[in-house]
């Protein structure tokens, strides 16, 4: 019987793929290499933490609440005041040098920024300084779009919540007030000063703002945040721009100054210092706390305690499973010595 | 008349030849409004038109609950006061969702319509104002006479009117419907073969006007019920005069039938089940799952929406900032808001682009299946085929094999390989058929091959004219059967009601005794090239009871011989005294059923002139008789003929098993798959057939209907099957060779769990401790009624395999169909959801490709429920720290992006590559494969730890991050960042101890989804983007700070390591405790496995018997002779006969009477 050879059209390709058979690499774990593995993982978390930890500690913090909650503070008289301008003074010692650069910041406890509402009442058009937005500013502003007919700019509630606290330094030098100086340059984003926010290319810089209303709650017009210096005037004011960073979570810290300047250019030396605080934002309606935190830096920012001791804590648990697991492979391994 | 054929239940009425009168009582539809009675003969299996796929297609995928779910998501993403995320987030996977599948299901629509019509349009003969012309099978129509052609397949169902044949006798192939390749044959009613056979039969058809009154339209294949109303007669039909559709005219020139069923209405498609969507198991628990999601998220959105309405009211009171954003300053409404803006923000923790996925993994595993080189059949040129492609992981979880006989496990092709003649074995089985080197038979001229024995030494006897047994015992063998013959190109062609019997015949042609025709009264034989004629005196039927077949035959020499063949224990009590050999031929008969062969006792009698007179006058009287002792009468008469016998010898064929077979069951039982064999076969066959595929060992007891009823009725079951067990294991001594017990069922039996439907829990939980179960003689629907009950009473997966239409119905209803293709008939491939080419195939696709399918498919359901709700369900947490107000932790970039680029990737390589052991290995330790049957990977409880593994995820994917920036000058878009980096890193890195199996593209995929978080991430922070559309490209600058602040990647890195610390625990616990046992299978040596049974063969029942076909008996036709002539033949046939004239032939016509035919049947 001649079979005739046909072609098999159909017949699939053999190829590593279609035949599943791809060269493959099997890892043949073992508890010879489990067991050292998390003792090794957990001894590195170990070290971070402990570098983590150390270099926390070596961060100086201070910080004051001028709420004004106790009577005893010099800000109580101003805690009950609503928008009204009032003055208080906050002094506080150092006992030791205060290693600079010292950063200068402002707190606020029990403030929702991250609040959904409030965190898109904002529109990234008008603040590029789209003169277009100016005059109808986006429905997420919504309810500080519009104030009788006339738009809001800055829109949105961020924008007119904006923080309006003020405070000046003092050292006091043999009875003397002694200013030190506070550098507002620089500390807003790179990006938020040169690319996300920008003013109109309209000079002066008012007859942009013709038309429009600011915000309800501000004392003065955008234009008018900083007079003297037009690069930190109008949308690009740093003040601003720190505020319009809306914060993660309830409880949170905004850079306000840093003391790099002058004498100071190395620390806060000891000695007796006066914060001269213009109280005008309320925060005891909502039960919030308002704090000015002096902090230096290292290279990994600010004071953490909580990434170091987490660290730790992992660390300390991956060494101990791995003791958990030498046991149970002792056991397992010889069970006839049991 | 009317009013009576109602009462009768006859209420289908056809009238022949008027076309109008049905034509208007068609069925119709408009818009799914039906009516009309007569179903028209069109094939509709598709289901889209051009204007109705859009709506139907959108209709039937927002049936699946997930896509509603994302069509109700983006609309209520449209609404400004609850949108949290942008609307284009969610609506641009649903629409590429909606788009692929529906493209998919048009794709596999029009194959559909392409088959239809291929089918539809099929020719046909149809009488049309007197004429027959070629019209098409949809445009056949109720009443119609038609005209069906030799081979043709018959359209609709018929009532066959006449034929070109004798007595308007006609036979089918009925292989498309019970799965029988033999003929059976289907008679007209005399009235109507006497009126309209005369010529020219156009115009007596066409005057034809005959009125049918028959039963409704139902699924019963095997009956028929109706009357012909013809001249003021009424004559009663039944099966006999029915032509079924899906059958094949066989032998006959041409045939006349009249249209009763069209359609939907033919007994072929009212068998054919409706076409059910089959889900998977995994995808139903799955399912359940995410409708658990769905709920939590609806509870945890509505208590988020409480706090909400308390924290609006609180805030309404004292903070002048806030209260002024609290809506229409009515917290309660505020509230409200928010809780659909948290179903929204916390929707991806339901995960659309599951389903998608899901399926481009399906259709990938289907891929391989049909890239296998080692299921492809190059025989054939045919790979295998998975032709449903959303069923691969049941495929690794199967409990439950209900598998047809013919075609699928044998080869439905019968041979004759062994015999025992005087005590002399020839022919050794222990050689396969293929491997057979063929005996030179060119001496004789009528060998046309077929014949796998090899026995010079049997040949040399019968040439040598030594050996007088030997001589009788073909004699025999070319006498004793119900075999007829036809001629084609000058040899007989042999159609036989048996197999065995065709393969026996066959046999003796190849010896030389060649059977070359038979008439009414005489068998022609050409013997050594000797033609020699022998008078037909009696036949002496085959049944069941009886169990033998016997001859009676008057030699040309005068002497007057009772040839004999039947099953060994019947033959055997029937021998006379000291018959030589018995001995040895009774432990050939051992040695035949060890081979599993099927024997057959072959016996001789001279039979004295006398008692045959005697004999022959009572059978006639007793013939005569009418009552219903005429049964019992003849069987005394014929058991009085068949003693005496002198036993000749002893026969063996093979019913050749598909390659395979019993390895591959073998294999499937180590699996801990239940084997059922469901089969329309006779009882001994399946038996026969059970032993030989090793379906049943020697020693395995065997539970019959009497027992088992016994059992059933008995008030507790499973006690008593144990206690028939243990009796009987006492009584034969075998107590420690195991508990083997199988059930062997048959179709009118199991016709009373219809009626018991109780019975049917006791007895699955008896089937669940047998070995096997056969169950033989049962229907098409009977089959899919077994496969019901299995899937009512049991939690496991059945399947399905079978070649032919009438294992259709079983395909669709078990929760997985195969198909083998076979030779012939693509029925049971077009339904299944598998096409395979051979049996043992199965192996591979369950234990390898099903296995795999499972645990990639299980894999890859755990982990997408973890990725997406371990990331989703971060926002419940943050809730409580921003007022409740559905603020979303993440960019909303990455909330699109996470599940596409950044998680996507690995996760499919792991669900197409993964494999925890090779296939070799797979195939090796079948045991592997309990895995799927007991839903280790994928039980609700795996899947509900799944999810909590992704809440305590999601907990620490928050909360660390949020003990690092609470009360820091971090701003929100950096712990965003921060967070998102976590938790692509938690999902990577769960990846990573998933893998198993490292392909470079499981590698690729990981560093490629990392990297390409870092890449998507600086550019939805670029400036060109912000300065496009700065509302939504806000981030503006925050990767370019984050990524180089050592807090974010510390904090990244120490979430991610907690968030992974339990799975990465788990396995190293796992890597402890189990070093041993994937040590071994892993380290199994990567050889070509031997697949050889492990079974040894104990002792063996002999096992005898012979295969008839369902419910035919021919030998009642023959000595009838309704089916041959009697009287001379017609002048053109012998003008045929005497066209083709050879030298054996012409020979033949030198000898013998003018009474033989070549073309008989």
């Amino acid at each position: 019987m001649v079979k005739e050879v046909k072609e098999l059209v159909n017949r699939p390709d053999n190829t590593a793929y279609t035949q599943q058979r791809l060269p493959a690499w099997q890892p043949m774990l073992s508890a010879g290499i489990v067991i050292p593995g998390f003792v090794s993982i957990g001894l590195v978390f170990i070290g971070i933490g402990v570098a983590l930890f150390v270099t926390s500690q070596s961060i100086q913090v201070l910080e004051i609440d001028y709420t004004g909650v106790e009577q005893s503070s010099p800000c109580f008289k101003c805690s009950d005041q609503t928008g009204k301008k009032c003055d208080c003074v906050m002094n506080f010692d150092i006992d030791s040098l205060f290693k600079g650069p010292v950063f200068f910041y402002y707190g606020l406890s029990n403030y929702f920024q991250n609040q959904r509402k409030y965190s898109v009442s904002i529109d990234y058009n008008q603040l590029t300084g789209d003169l277009d937005y100016f005059t109808n500013p986006d429905d997420a502003c919504f309810p500080f779009q519009n104030d009788r007919n006339k738009p809001i700019v800055p829109c949105g509630a961020i924008a007119n919540s904006m923080f309006n606290d003020t405070f000046q330094l003092f050292q006091l030098v043999n009875g003397q007030k002694k200013e030190v100086p506070l550098d507002g340059k620089g500390i807003a984003w790179w990006t938020d000063y040169n690319t996300k926010y920008r003013n109109p290319s309209v000079t002066p810089l008012r007859n942009a703002f013709n038309g429009t209303v600011k915000p309800p709650s501000w004392p003065q017009a955008a234009y008018e945040l900083d007079t003297k210096d037009t690069s930190n005037n109008g949308f690009i004011n740093q003040d601003f721009l720190v505020w319009m960073r809306t914060a993660a979570l309830p409880d949170f810290r905004k850079l306000y100054r840093r003391i790099t300047e002058g004498d100071y250019a190395s620390g806060l030396p000891a000695g007796n210092y006066s914060l001269q605080i213009a109280y005008n934002y309320p925060v005891l309606s909502f039960d919030g706390r308002k704090k000015v935190v002096f902090s230096n830096v290292s290279w990994m920012g600010g004071k953490n305690e909580f990434l170091g001791i987490a660290y730790l804590v992992i660390g300390s648990l991956c060494v101990l499973m791995s003791i958990v697991m030498l046991i149970v492979y002792a056991k397992f391994k010889f069970p006839e010595e049991d | 008349m009317a009013k009576e054929s109602v009462d009768s239940g006859l209420t289908w009425e056809v009238r022949a030849n008027s076309r109008h009168y049905h034509k208007h009582k068609q069925k119709k539809s408009f818009l799914s409004i039906r009516w009309g009675r007569y179903a028209d003969n069109v094939l509709r299996s598709y289901k889209y038109s051009p204007l109705t796929f859009l709506p139907l297609t959108l209709f039937e995928q927002f049936q699946r609950v997930a896509n509603l779910y994302f069509l109700l998501m983006v609309v209520l993403q449209c609404v400004p006061a609850i949108s949290s995320i942008p609307w284009y987030i969610t609506i641009i996977p649903l629409l590429s969702v909606l788009s692929v599948r529906g493209l998919k299901d048009l794709a596999s629509d029009m194959a559909r319509r392409r088959s239809d019509l291929k089918i539809n349009s099929r020719p046909c003969d149809i009488l049309i104002s007197q004429r027959f012309s070629t019209a098409q099978w949809k445009d056949l129509c109720v009443g119609d006479v038609l005209r069906i052609c030799k081979d043709q397949v018959i359209p609709a169902d018929l009532l066959l009117l006449s034929s070109s044949e004798p007595h308007s006798l006609c036979y089918v192939e009925t292989a498309d419907i019970d799965g029988e390749t033999n003929l059976k044959y289907r008679q007209a009613l005399s009235e109507t073969h006497n009126e309209l056979t005369s010529h020219p039969s156009e115009e007596t058809l066409a005057a034809f006007d005959g009125v049918v009154l028959c039963e409704e339209p139902n699924n019963r294949l095997y009956t028929f019920r109706g009357q012909l109303l013809w001249r003021g007669q009424s004559f009663l039909l039944d099966k006999e005069h029915i032509l079924l559709r899906g059958t094949v005219l066989r032998n006959t020139e041409f045939a006349y039938g009249l249209t009763i069923y069209t359609g939907t209405d033919t007994k072929i498609l009212r068998n054919c089940g409706k076409l059910r969507v089959k889900k998977t198991r995994t995808e139903k628990v799955f399912n359940k799952v995410v409708l658990g999601i769905v709920l939590s998220v609806m509870l945890a959105a509505l208590l988020l929406a409480i706090g909400s309405g308390v924290f609006s009211s609180l805030v309404m009171s004292r903070t002048e900032v806030l209260s002024s954003l609290v809506v229409n300053g009515n917290p309660v409404y505020t509230g409200f808001l928010v809780f659909w803006s948290y179903i929204i923000l916390l929707s991806p923790a339901m995960p659309i682009a599951l389903y998608i996925t899901f399926e481009v993994i399906h259709t990938v595993h289907s891929k391989f299946i049909g890239w296998d080189l080692e299921m492809f059949w190059q025989q054939a040129d045919r790979p295998a085929q998975a032709r449903n492609t959303s069923l691969n992981e049941e495929l690794g979880q199967v409990g439950y094999l209900l598998s047809d006989k013919t075609g699928t496990l044998t080869q439905n092709c019968l041979l004759f390989r062994q015999c025992c003649v005087a005590g002399e074995i020839y022919g050794d089985a222990s050689v396969r058929a293929e491997d057979m080197k063929p005996m030179d038979l060119s001496w004789n001229s009528f060998s046309c091959g077929g014949l796998y024995m090899s026995a010079p030494g049997l040949v040399e006897k019968l040439r040598g004219q030594q050996c007088a047994l030997s001589r009788q015992f073909v004699t025999a063998l070319s006498l004793c059967h119900t075999v007829m013959a036809e001629w084609k190109e000058d040899a007989p062609v042999y159609q036989a009601a048996s197999p065995d019997e065709e393969a026996l015949v066959g046999a003796a042609r190849e010896l030389g005794w060649v059977f070359l025709s038979r008439t009414r009264d005489f068998i022609v034989v050409s013997e050594l090239g000797v033609t020699r004629q022998y008078q037909l005196l009696a036949l002496l039927d085959f049944t069941s009871k009886r169990r033998r077949m016997s001859i009676l035959v008057r030699e040309p020499e005068g002497g007057l011989k009772l040839y004999c063949k039947g099953a060994d224990i019947v033959i055997l009590e029937r021998l006379q005294k000291d018959c030589p050999y018995q001995e040895r031929i009774e432990r050939s008969l051992e040695l035949f059923a060890q081979a599993c062969l099927r024997t057959l006792c072959v016996a001789v009698r001279s039979v004295p002139e006398a008692s045959w007179e005697q004999w022959s006058k009572t059978l006639a009287k007793s013939a005569a008789m009418t009552t219903c002792d005429c049964d019992t009468m003849l069987e005394r008469l014929y058991d009085e003929m068949e003693r005496e016998l002198q036993l000749l010898g002893v026969t063996a064929i093979e019913d050749r098993l598909q390659e395979g077979v019993p390895e591959t069951i073998d294999l499937l039982q180590q699996a801990g798959i239940k084997v059922w064999v469901l089969t329309g076969d006779k009882k001994e066959t399946a038996v026969n057939i059970g032993y030989s595929c090793k379906l049943l060992d020697p020693d395995t007891r065997l539970l019959e209907w009497q027992e088992l009823r016994q059992i059933l009725q008995s008030p507790d079951p499973g006690v008593s099957f144990f206690k028939a067990r243990q009796t009987d294991m006492w009584a034969e001594d075998r107590g420690t060779t195991g508990s083997k017990t199988a059930v062997i069922l048959t179709g009118p039996e199991l016709a009373e769990f219809d009626q018991r439907p109780e019975w049917g829990a006791s007895f699955m939980s008896l089937a669940e401790q047998c070995q096997a179960v056969l169950c033989c003689r049962v229907t098409p629907g009977q089959k899919a009624d077994i496969v019901t009950l299995v899937r009512k009473h049991t939690k496991s997966v059945t399947m399905s395999i079978g070649d032919g239409a009438n294992d259709v119905n079983m395909i669709k209803t078990a929760h997985v169909g195969v198909g083998i293709a076979g030779v012939e008939g693509g029925q049971a491939v077009l339904s299944a959801d598998f096409a395979l080419s051979q049996f043992r195939f199965l192996q591979r696709l369950l234990l390898v490709h099903g296995r795999w399918s499972y645990r990639r498919i299980s894999l890859f359901l755990r982990y997408f429920l973890f990725k997406t709700c371990g990331f989703a369900l971060v926002h419940i947490w943050f809730g409580c720290f921003n007022g409740f107000s559905a603020q979303s932790l993440y960019e909303t970039w990455f909330i699109a992006f996470y599940t596409v680029f950044y998680t996507a990737a690995p996760i499919m390589c792991v669900a197409f590559f993964e494999q925890d052991v090779s296939a070799e290995s797979s195939l090796m330790w079948p045991k592997l494969y309990n895995v799927g049957q007991k839903q280790e990977l994928s039980s609700p409880r795996m899947l509900f730890l799944s999810l909590l593994y992704a809440v305590y995820t999601s907990l620490v994917l928050f909360f660390v991050p949020f003990g690092v920036f609470h009360d820091t000058a971090f701003d929100f878009q950096t712990m965003a960042v921060t967070v998102a980096m976590a938790a692509m890193f938690t999902a990577n890195i769960e990846i990573v101890l998933l893998t198993r199996f490292w392909t470079k593209f499981n590698i690729a995929a990981v560093c490629v989804s990392v990297v390409l978080f870092f890449i998507c991430t600086r550019i939805t922070h670029n400036s060109r983007l912000f300065e496009r559309a700065p509302s939504d490209y806000y981030f503006l600058g925050v990767s370019d700070r984050a990524f180089i602040d050592p807090v974010v990647w510390l904090t990244a890195l120490l979430t991610a390591w907690t968030a992974v610390l339990p799975s990465m625990t788990a396995l190293a616990l796992n890597i402890i405790l189990s070093v041993h046992d994937s040590h071994k299978v892993h380290s199994v040596p990567h050889q070509p496995v031997e697949l050889r049974s492990k079974l040894i063969r104990g002792t063996s029942l002999r096992r005898s018997s012979y295969a008839l076909s369902q419910g035919a008996v021919p030998g009642r036709l023959i000595t009838s002779g309704t089916s041959i002539r009697s009287t001379v033949p017609t002048v053109d046939e012998i003008v045929t006969a005497s066209k083709n004239p050879t030298d054996s032939n012409g020979q033949m016509m030198d000898n013998k009477t003018p009474k033989l035919h070549f073309k008989t049947v």
